[in-house]
């Protein structure tokens, strides 16, 4: 355990062992996490699960019960929230209904004694960044949904703060919009070089945004990496089936050789996986992970040499317009998602259809060791 | 942190509350407190605990009276102000007509007009078509001035009755009659209630209107007026005071108790109808 | 072809568009019960107001036979009498009961609406209890308090102290019954705003660098002066035709235009004048309503 106080000060936010307890529920169980400066960090869990507790503390709207939080370096711990160099993004972007466009932006610099020239000139700007060029005079009620999202940005940003938090702030926009605000908002981001914190529960907005995401569950980060590293290897069994969809496998190790473990069904199927660096002998219980993109769908009569092979029954197609999910009974007994690309080499099977599920040992992973 | 307030904003505001609500229950403690002084005078020292005032004003046939006068003009001004504000408040929330603006104006007006101007205005009319002034004519006027309060306070809760009740009703064959006997009105009762409640308040404690054209037969309120200048009457005056200021709390505290239980019980309904309509 | 624009016909506002028929017979269903309550008010509200019109010009009179138009009490209301002093001196002291009902409540609505927590409706109740009894007893009350023979003066003679003639029949009491009495009626609508301001503008004030004061006088205040002033208005207008309050506490120090208004018809006798001064007060009101009138909302009335 390195110590703290030695840890690196250029994060732009450093949140050290932080707790934080709503009479006896614990909401933030003790998180650990360094926001580098210019960094897009998305703190990605289900509702309920502390990211939005864990924001506000940044923020301090709410103060730890133990742990330090450092903007800079310094310590923030009881600073209140209008002394800090955070500014927040609403949710529902609260913005000042009596107020114009710029009197809403303007909002933090006047709190500051900015002149008025230079008050107007940064407005201009950052409305020109968030591309609502002209829109000053306007009141909220008059703008849409995704116009105020971009006004509350502009508002926080203004000021320049050392990082802005955002807190699922495309959740009241339908589903086109958001996706153009996704991008908007990555825009704006490298624009200005600002420390994005994001908070959703929205796993491939997280994957599609971020630098890094850290997955949040009952109050703890359970991972922290960059989204394909999230994906591709996850760390525990609920990272893996919270980003992304998961078909888990429960079986015995039969075998450990050259790095792989080879699981033996039946004498035509048979499961390979890499150890990783998991203590896995024979007898060994083990919880084996694969990406439903991974796995390929085959008539039982082709031959194939794939390292995994299990066998199974297709029971619902479910076409998605991009992809077509297979949802196949196996052998195993356990339920397995397949996605397929719904293109030319698409493989046509329908329900009932009898298939041989192929993939390669490389594409799988050991979630869990019992 | 609590952005609206400090720590020591958070209690001074608390303290200022206190000290508010001090000021407004203290002069009714005191007049409790002084309704059991064996005492002529309404002040200091004090001379004893005595129900005295009590017992006197059970045997005073003028008050005792008075109070029948006030009590017979109240029920009536609160049977026939619901049956009017009834059908108004119903058209007001479900139809659109013509000239809804003005109607609704004028329903609403009595509440703006000074109540000395009105007493006036209707002893001016009394006189000229030559009704002879009682506790009917009181009555009239107190129907005029409660008519908006039982509106206002039927209007929210026919909000919240959820139109399509009364559609179902129609479609499963009911006539509007019937919808309303076995639908709105029922579900309309608290409000009803509530507005008979209110009116009937306002009609008993009601003394600028009744000034100008109670005739012969005095109300409660006037009684007390009358009686306001003879200072060795005021014990019996506030022993009654405090009688009926009792009663009227409890009526209050009991329908605001009803009033939220039947709200509850609506918001559940409507809460069950979004969820399903949300599918 | 035709089928469409039935359907279109039908889905327009959700709900089916009744036929010429059905239409006309609402039409008349809806006169007719309308008809109670609006010609109810129209006969003992609009005729009698009428006729006090009337009257103070002169078409009708105590006598019948001795009407002819005439703006005699008008003139001598506005410029010979002293009643329109006694008018300014109301319109005075209604602007201090109720400035000072708001200032009153307004902390504590404030304390209730984004403080309070889960107990405030009950404490609101608290605070608007007394308004719901009885006006007249609670007037009385005072009475009992400040006269030169009740509480407060026999108190003071037992510790020694001269009675206070000033706490009784003088303008301090009634604007201190007054103030009493609208208080905790006044805290409702000031309430209902605050109550209505949604907590993140105010966290989103607190982010961008303002201080907790500030944020009340750029956010908070604003945000609540719909319903500061609605209750203003409500205090304001009954006030200004006040009359038993000052009757029973004010005096003649306390003499206000209600009193004043009385006096012309009961112990003057002048029906003529007393109507031009109600017309007046009328108007007054009148005009109040008009400028005011967009802040009061059926939803701020109505608890």
């Amino acid at each position: 355990m390195s110590d703290p106080t030695t840890r690196a000060t250029d994060a732009a936010i450093s949140l050290q062992e932080v707790r934080k307890s709503f009479g006896r529920v614990v909401a933030v169980g003790g998180i650990s996490l360094d926001i580098a400066d210019g960094e897009f960090l998305t703190l990605l869990g289900p509702s309920g699960c502390g990211k939005t507790t864990t924001m506000r503390m940044i923020a301090g709207f709410e103060e730890p019960d133990e742990g330090r939080i450092l903007l800079r370096g310094r310590d923030v711990v009881g600073v209140p929230p209008n002394k800090r160099d955070v500014n927040m993004c609403f949710q529902h972007y609260a913005l000042f209904p009596h107020m114009s466009v710029q009197e809403n932006v303007e909002y933090g610099l006047k709190l500051r004694k900015v002149p008025r020239e230079e008050r107007r000139r940064r407005v201009a700007e950052m409305l020109e960044v968030v591309r609502l060029e002209g829109f000053e005079k306007r009141k909220p009620a008059q703008l849409s949904g995704g116009q105020q999202q971009r006004v509350a940005l502009a508002r926080a940003l203004v000021n320049r703060p050392t990082a802005l938090l955002l807190d699922e702030p495309l959740g009241a926009l339908d589903v086109k919009l958001r996706k153009q605000m996704q991008l908007e908002l990555k825009r704006i981001q490298h624009e200005l070089g600002t420390t994005f914190v994001y908070v959703t529960h929205d796993q491939e907005e997280a994957l599609s945004m971020s630098d890094r995401i850290a997955v949040v569950n009952q109050g703890l980060i359970e991972q922290v990496g960059r989204p394909r590293d999230v994906y591709e290897r996850p760390a525990t069994p609920f990272v893996a089936d919270f980003v992304g969809v998961l078909n888990a496998l429960e079986v015995r190790a039969d075998e450990v050789r050259d790095g792989r473990v080879v699981v033996r069904i039946s004498d035509r199927e048979r499961l390979v996986v890499p150890t990783g660096d998991r203590p896995v002998s024979a007898g060994t219980e083990l919880l084996v992970a694969v990406r439903p993109e991974r796995v390929w769908l085959r008539a039982p009569a082709d031959e194939t040499s794939a390292d995994s092979r299990l066998e199974g029954t297709v029971r619902q197609v479910v076409y998605l317009g991009t992809l077509t999910q297979f949802y196949v009974d196996t052998t195993l007994g356990a339920r397995l998602v397949v996605h397929e690309l719904s293109d030319r080499r698409a493989s046509g099977f329908v329900a009932e259809d009898r298939v041989v599920l192929t993939w390669d040992a490389e594409d799988a992973a050991i979630l869990r060791v019992e | 942190m609590n952005p609206a307030v400090s720590r020591g904003g958070r209690r001074s505001l608390w303290i200022f509350f206190a000290l508010l609500v001090v000021f407004l229950y203290a002069p009714i403690l005191i007049l409790i407190v002084f309704s059991f002084n064996d005492r002529t005078f309404v002040s200091f020292p004090w001379q004893g605990f005595t129900f005295r005032w009590y017992r006197e004003f059970v045997h005073n046939s003028a008050l005792l009276g008075a109070l029948r006068t006030s009590a017979l003009v109240a029920t009536l001004t609160s049977v026939v102000t619901v049956v009017l504000a009834i059908p108004a408040s119903i058209l007001l929330v479900r139809r659109r007509f013509f000239a809804k603006g003005a109607v609704s104006g004028l329903l609403l007006a009595p509440l703006v007009i000074p109540l000395v101007v009105f007493g006036i205005a209707l002893l001016i009319l009394f006189n000229t078509v030559g009704i002879p002034l009682s506790p009917l004519t009181v009555a009239i006027g107190h129907i005029v001035i409660a008519l908006p309060f039982a509106i206002l306070t039927m209007v929210p809760r026919l909000e919240r009755i959820s139109v399509s009740l009364e559609e179902a009703s129609r479609d499963l064959g009911a006539g509007p009659l019937r919808t309303f006997r076995s639908i709105t009105l029922p579900l309309l009762a608290p409000a009803v209630l509530s507005a008979f409640l209110i009116v009937f308040t306002i009609s008993f404690d009601e003394v600028v209107v009744a000034s100008f054209i109670a005739g012969d037969q005095p109300t409660f309120p006037l009684y007390l007026f009358s009686q306001l200048r003879l200072p060795q009457r005021l014990p019996q005056v506030i022993a009654v005071a405090v009688v009926v200021m009792t009663v009227s709390s409890i009526v209050v505290i009991a329908s605001e108790v009803g009033r939220r239980l039947a709200d509850r019980r609506l918001e559940r309904v409507a809460n069950l109808q979004q969820e399903v309509s949300a599918g | 072809m035709t089928e469409l624009d039935l359907s279109i016909e039908t889905e327009r506002r959700g709900r089916p568009v009744p036929s010429r028929r059905r239409r006309g017979r609402r039409g008349a269903v809806t006169a007719g019960l309308l008809s109670g309550p609006v010609s109810y008010l129209l006969v003992f509200f609009v005729v009698p107001v009428v006729m006090v019109a009337c009257y103070s010009v002169g078409l009708l009179t105590l006598l019948p036979q001795d009407h002819y138009l005439s703006l005699r009490a008008w003139h001598d209301f506005l410029f010979g009498s002293i009643y329109m002093g006694v008018f300014w001196k109301s319109v005075r002291m209604s602007l201090g009961v109720s400035i000072t009902s708001v200032l009153l409540a307004y902390p504590v609505a404030y304390l209730l609406a984004l403080v309070a927590g889960r107990r405030k409706y009950t404490l609101l109740l608290v605070i608007v209890a007394p308004f719901l009894t009885s006006y007249l007893l609670r007037v009385l009350a005072w009475r009992v308090i400040l006269g030169e023979q009740g509480v407060v003066n026999s108190f003071l003679k037992l510790v020694g102290i001269a009675p206070q003639g000033w706490l009784f029949y003088s303008q301090f009491a009634v604007y201190l019954v007054l103030a009493y009495v609208w208080v905790p009626f006044v805290a409702l609508p000031i309430f209902v705003s605050l109550e209505a301001l949604d907590l993140s503008l105010l966290e989103a004030s607190n982010d961008l660098g303002a201080s907790r004061w500030t944020t009340f006088r750029r956010v908070t205040l604003p945000l609540s002066m719909p319903g500061v002033i609605a209750a203003f208005v409500f205090v304001f207008i009954p006030t200004l035709g006040e009359y038993v309050t000052p009757l029973l506490v004010g005096g003649p120090k306390g003499f206000m235009f209600g009193n004043g208004i009385q006096n012309a018809f009961l112990q003057g006798f002048d029906w003529q004048f007393g109507s031009a001064m109600s017309m007046f007060l009328i108007g007054a009101v009148m005009v109040l309503m008009a400028v005011f009138g967009r802040f009061v909302s059926f939803r701020s009335v109505s608890e």
